[in-house]
């Protein structure tokens, strides 16, 4: 009876997690139907763009001029150590390039725009905004879905180019302030050693981790159910889904993109 | 026009529909009627594809719909429009940009005339002033009028009407009611109306069915539902708490 009670508990789990991993493959094979050819509608698409992503710089730039700054906090005492001061632009610029950067940055993404985009289409949904423009003849995956996981991925890809280099002029002012190094140096040490698969690498983590909010946000707010209530839960079971997305994908991107 | 054939539909092993039959005149203003959980808006729904039938047939203009697929279904919609019980507005678009949406998808209207003509259309029912607000701005009143003008845009055959005067205010309730009248008579236009507005039912409609445990328990002109012998249509008409009518939950 004791051991019933996990096991059970264990296949309960899992079939929820088969349930909605299912149902993420159908809604990417939807819009991915949608996409050959391409048919979105171009103003939904801009209005996402914008509040998405321009509406997120601010948050990004704040976030990754610190996070250059911990990577040289971190980085100092052995570069202090070994006096390996002509790594330190490197060091950091590695780390930004290919892990930090797009992890922060599309946690963050999550977090702001994701957990929003679940929210308003849950209410959409529980409102049968949905159903109204089903009635109305239009497609809600070409309408509203589409554009959304488009304008979330190039807006993430966006992001983490522009937070890469904020990133990295916190890393050079921090280098300054902190280990009194030259931010020439700090420059010198960036260019010399980075190659342009550090950055490339990092981008193709972006584009991946844009699509993996995209997908679990857009999923989990049109399979709402049970008004207010469902709302709150879809829009914590989209953060947990793609924060847990973002690092299984992680590992697979870094394993396989050497 | 319009026939459902012993439609049955479920929810959970719960039959909500069983064995619905019902037709709708070209033209005519049907009302269909009873107790709050009986399947009314379920019913209307199963007409644009928005729920499946389990058993039974629908037929429109004499072409069997149930088994349309969701993209076969795009043709009927723009030819059956549906008014929701809760607007159905996109809170994140102005009046305007809600009526224009479906003149842009349908009609290729570039977004300047489509909101020209959206305009002219809230202008109809009365909203004219207030096609640059949004939805969130505006009473239940105002919202469901902008509901009905967007669903007119596609100038359709037939409009689905549920629970259009609920929450309404007795005037705005009145007002509803003599624009829905107007459209079949000046437009021919088919409405099929679901309510439990006795007021509403009695002043408008050309027939009602009224539904009772799953099936269409009565069905005739407003005379003929006024005058009914049959108790438990006599205690929805009157309102009575005491009576043979079993309502879900009491």
């Amino acid at each position: 009876m004791r051991l019933s009670r996990p096991i059970s508990a264990l296949g309960r789990g899992s079939l929820v997690i088969a349930r909605e991993v299912g149902g993420i493959a159908i809604l990417t094979a939807q819009v991915a139907r949608a996409l050959v050819p391409p048919a979105m509608d171009g103003r939904e698409l801009v209005r996402n763009l914008y509040r998405m992503g321009n509406l997120s710089v601010p948050i990004v730039v704040l976030t990754a001029f610190f996070v250059g700054g911990i990577m040289v906090i971190q980085s100092g005492v052995f570069v202090e150590r070994f006096g390996a001061t002509g790594l330190v632009g490197w060091g950091a610029g590695y780390a930004i390039f290919r892990e930090v950067g797009p992890v922060l940055i599309a946690l963050m993404f999550s977090g702001r725009v994701g957990s929003n985009n679940t929210a308003e289409l849950g209410t959409m949904t529980v409102t049968e905004q949905l159903d109204g423009l089903r009635a109305l003849a239009i497609d809600p995956i070409r309408y509203l879905i589409v554009p959304r996981v488009v304008a979330m991925t190039v807006a993430l890809l966006a992001l983490t180019i522009i937070g890469n280099l904020v990133a990295l002029v916190g890393g050079a002012l921090f280098s300054q302030l902190l280990l009194d190094l030259p931010p020439a140096l700090f420059y010198y040490s960036l260019v010399d050693n980075l190659r342009p698969e550090d950055l490339i690498h990092g981008l193709i983590k972006a584009v991946v981790f844009g699509l993996a909010i995209a997908l679990t946000s857009c999923h989990f707010g049109v399979t709402v159910r049970g008004g207010a209530v469902g709302v709150g839960r879809a829009v914590n079971a989209a953060v947990v889904a793609a924060a847990v997305s973002i690092m299984v994908l992680d590992f697979f991107v870094t394993y396989l993109v050497k | 026009m319009i026939e459902f054939r012993n439609v049955h539909k479920s929810f959970g092993g719960r039959p909500v529909l069983q064995g619905i039959d019902l037709e709708a005149k070209a033209g005519e203003v049907l009302f269909i009627i009873g107790t709050s959980g009986v399947g009314k808006s379920v019913t209307i729904k199963h007409l644009i594809g928005l729920l499946r039938v389990d058993a039974g047939e629908i037929w429109f203009d004499d072409k069997r719909i149930d088994k349309l697929s969701e993209r076969e279904m795009y043709p009927i919609r723009k030819r059956i429009g549906m008014v929701f019980q809760h607007s159905t507005l996109f809170d994140s678009l102005t009046l305007a940009e809600n009526v224009a949406l479906p003149l842009r998808k349908h009609k290729r209207m570039r977004q300047r005339d489509a909101l020209a003509e959206a305009r002219t259309r809230l202008a109809t029912v009365g909203l004219g002033d207030y096609s640059d607000r949004f939805p969130a701005e505006l009473g239940d009143g105002m919202r469901k009028r902008a509901a009905i003008a967007r669903t007119l845009t596609l100038d359709p055959d037939v409009a689905l009407f549920d629970e259009p005067t609920t929450g309404l205010d007795p005037v705005s309730a009145r007002r509803i009611d003599a624009l829905i009248r107007e459209l079949s008579d000046r437009r021919g236009m088919t409405s099929i109306v679901v309510s439990h507005d006795i007021t509403s039912i009695f002043s408008i409609a050309d027939r009602i069915a009224f539904i009772y445990s799953g099936r269409v328990h009565a069905f005739g002109t407003p005379d003929d539902i006024r005058s009914s012998a049959d108790p438990v249509v006599e205690q929805f008409i009157t309102g009575r708490p005491e009576g043979p009518m079993e309502t879900p939950g009491f």
